[in-house]
């Protein structure tokens, strides 16, 4: 069916004509350009959450017997009596030196690099395992509802797709809880892990992490699903009404190879676009289904983080957050560019 | 040019559903006669020109000849089989045999080329289909044929953006070409390209005829271009063929008055000439209620003295080939 013989000449070509449209200078254009950006972000988010009140004053505030003193000594402590430009060139002299600092309330004290990396983690798992189930689900299925345009089964999908972008992501999770923990109780109601060795099923951790997952994806990759099918199915009608579709009919290609490899494979290019950016902003974790599902993710974590004024932190995922939606958005530009010849990098 | 029949259409007909979506479903609410009981042949190695007004369905016979649409009813006879048989068979090898004597070439040169592949690609691509080239053979093949249709050998590797429409239209050819095929449909080929381009593509179909006796079906509403390539031609009118010639009796002496008014309208270059141009009253009808008796005659002049309102003419031989289908003209 595809063309084996070819694949490597093809991918010679391909490389050639990325040559030709200077790719790396390109990259390396971009790449400088996301200097301005990241440090333009973080002096906003510095400078803005030093507004919003004095944490150590949200410390000590419940603690009756502290003294003036001591307040100016945890000032000093945290380096907050500096003045702010003092502040913010010292974050990122420490900042360029791999150091975040070390966290004011969430596990005292903890660097933020550690904090950051643990809780990402969580949050790489739970997002990357909705996303692949969301498009092995999606696209077929939005190819099916496009082949077969206003049948009972294109209006089944796509009246179900809207249903599903309509109701909120916090009402899903809720419910899911409700019956299938609370009701039924097949799922644990929360978390990434449980605390207890002893309650891991069969004593096995790996079993335990999925279990605790299952629940919290599976809402996620229902969420994730509908604009993902509604996107595919619209762009495959496009696609399937060129002339290059019939002409593909008309040299002898069976319909399946016209659909997967003609049609699907300019199809999904809309697809890897929404994609890309999907992932730059799913790194920051979705706060309210990590909230609803108690995951110990970044999204939960940031949370937390400003309603304690934990400055570093804040800072620390803006840094992270920041980095990655960049780095994501270049690569969906870059990937663009290479499943889409026309499109010319300049 | 011989006479032996390479393409033969018996009364194909081609309707499209119309359909009103409703609340939930879709629901036919009427019929667009897209092509009406049509029956026609092409000889080996002649250009047969098709002509009308655009949505009279010259694409749709087209595409359903080929059953890149499958027609509603009819029979085509391609090289003396019975096609309809191959395609419903869905015998895989017959099929592919099938396609491969058979090419179309689009309206639309930005349309009808994947953007995704490059020309070598696109090109290679029926070799792998029928392998009928051995595989060694392929870049010769393939740069033999870019040579064919006037194209350079580093274009091979291009994607189709970086063409311009005349080029691209000659990848169209060289696509339909690899195949080696008998008969080429083409769909207007040269309406979408600039008229100093027009003539090149035009001269490149000929030249082709020439070296290897392809049949042409030539689709087209421009009148200049069918007279300039076609052998014969026939004039088609709300899904039903009007009238039948060789190309120069047709110019020469038309009978059908659809034919006539279309000829007129031919812009001559002499501005000392004054034309008599007949103009049409009215629109052409809707193809989804079109009018009872001969489909022409709510726009004649002649209807009401050959009550053509209720007779239906049919299509008739006066002579050297010449058929019209016009109570007007006596048997």
């Amino acid at each position: 069916m595809p063309i084996k013989t070819n694949v490597l000449q093809s991918i010679l070509y391909k490389i050639k004509h990325m040559a030709k449209s200077s790719m790396a200078k390109y990259v390396l254009r971009r790449l400088l350009y996301l200097i301005p950006i990241f440090f333009g972000i973080l002096i906003i988010v510095f400078v803005s959450t030093r507004m919003a009140g004095d944490p150590v004053k949200l410390m000590t505030g419940l603690n009756p017997r502290i003294t003036a003193e001591a307040r100016e000594r945890l000032t000093q402590y945290y380096g907050l009596d500096q003045p702010l430009y003092y502040q913010f060139l010292k974050f990122v002299w420490e900042m360029l030196h791999g150091n975040l600092g070390n966290s004011y309330a969430i596990r005292g004290g903890t660097a933020v690099t550690t904090l950051v990396g643990d809780y990402a983690w969580e949050t790489f798992k739970l997002q990357l395992t909705a996303l692949f189930f969301s498009l092995l689900i999606a696209i077929p299925i939005g190819i099916l509802s496009a082949r077969k345009q206003y049948s009972k089964l294109d209006v089944t999908v796509t009246t179900t797709s809207l249903i599903g972008t309509c109701i909120p992501i916090f009402y899903m999770g809720i419910v899911a809880i409700l019956i299938f923990s609370y009701s039924l109780g097949w799922f644990p109601y929360g978390a990434a892990h449980s605390l207890d060795p002893s309650r891991y099923p069969f004593g096995s951790y790996l079993l335990d992490e999925l279990w605790h997952l299952f629940l919290p994806a599976t809402v996620l990759t229902f969420a994730e699903l509908a604009p993902v099918v509604l996107l595919v199915r619209s762009s495959m009608l496009e696609v399937l009404r060129q002339d290059y579709i019939l002409a593909a009919r008309a040299s002898g290609l069976s319909e399946r190879t016209v659909i997967y490899k003609h049609a699907l494979r300019n199809a999904l290019i809309p697809v890897v676009t929404y994609v890309g950016l999907y992932f730059g902003g799913m790194l920051a974790g979705a706060p309210i289904t990590e909230k609803v599902f108690n995951w110990p993710g970044v999204g939960r974590l940031y949370v937390e983080a400003i309603s304690k004024l934990d400055f570093p932190v804040i800072t620390g995922i803006t840094v992270f957050v920041t980095l990655m939606v960049l780095i994501a958005n270049l690569v969906t530009d870059i990937a663009y560019a290479y499943i889409d010849p026309r499109i010319r990098i300049e | 040019m011989s006479a032996e029949i390479i393409l033969e259409v018996k009364n194909l007909v081609k309707h499209y559903p119309l359909t009103s979506r409703g609340i939930f479903l879709k629901k036919e609410v009427g019929v667009v006669h897209a092509v009406d009981n049509v029956s026609f042949s092409v000889r080996k190695g002649e250009t047969f020109g098709l002509v009308g007004e655009s949505g009279c369905g010259k694409t749709s016979t087209a595409r359903a000849i080929l059953y890149l649409d499958p027609p509603t009813s009819g029979e085509i006879y391609f090289e003396g089989q019975e096609i309809g048989r191959i395609f419903k068979s869905k015998n895989h090898q017959d099929l592919l045999k099938l396609r491969r004597k058979m090419q179309y070439v689009f309206q639309n040169p930005y349309a009808s080329l994947d953007p995704r592949m490059t020309v070598a690609d696109i090109i290679m691509e029926p070799f792998v289909i029928h392998k009928h080239v051995p595989k060694e053979k392929w870049h010769n093949r393939l740069y033999e044929l870019l040579e064919l249709v006037g194209l350079e050998e580093y274009h091979a590797e291009r994607y189709p953006h970086e063409f311009s429409g005349g080029q691209r239209q000659r990848i169209c050819i060289a696509r339909a070409l690899a195949v080696e095929p008998k008969l080429l449909i083409a769909d207007e080929p040269v309406a979408s390209l600039d008229v100093s381009v027009r003539a090149q593509i035009l001269n490149l179909l000929q030249e082709l005829q020439q070296k290897f006796g392809i049949t042409y079906l030539y689709i087209s509403h421009d009148l200049s271009t069918v007279r300039h390539i076609c052998h014969r031609v026939a004039v088609m009118y709300l899904g039903k063929f009007v009238e039948i010639a060789e190309t120069s009796e047709l110019f020469n002496s038309p009978l059908h008055p659809y034919t006539q008014a279309l000829l007129s309208a031919i812009p001559v270059p002499d501005p000392e000439n004054k034309r008599s141009r007949i103009v049409l009253p009215g629109e052409v009808p809707s193809p989804i209620n079109p009018p009872k008796g001969c489909r022409f005659h709510p726009r004649c002049i002649y209807a009401k003295k050959h009550n053509c309102v209720e007779n239906v003419p049919e299509l008739v031989d006066v002579g050297k080939g010449h058929w019209v289908a016009c109570n007007k003209v006596k048997r």
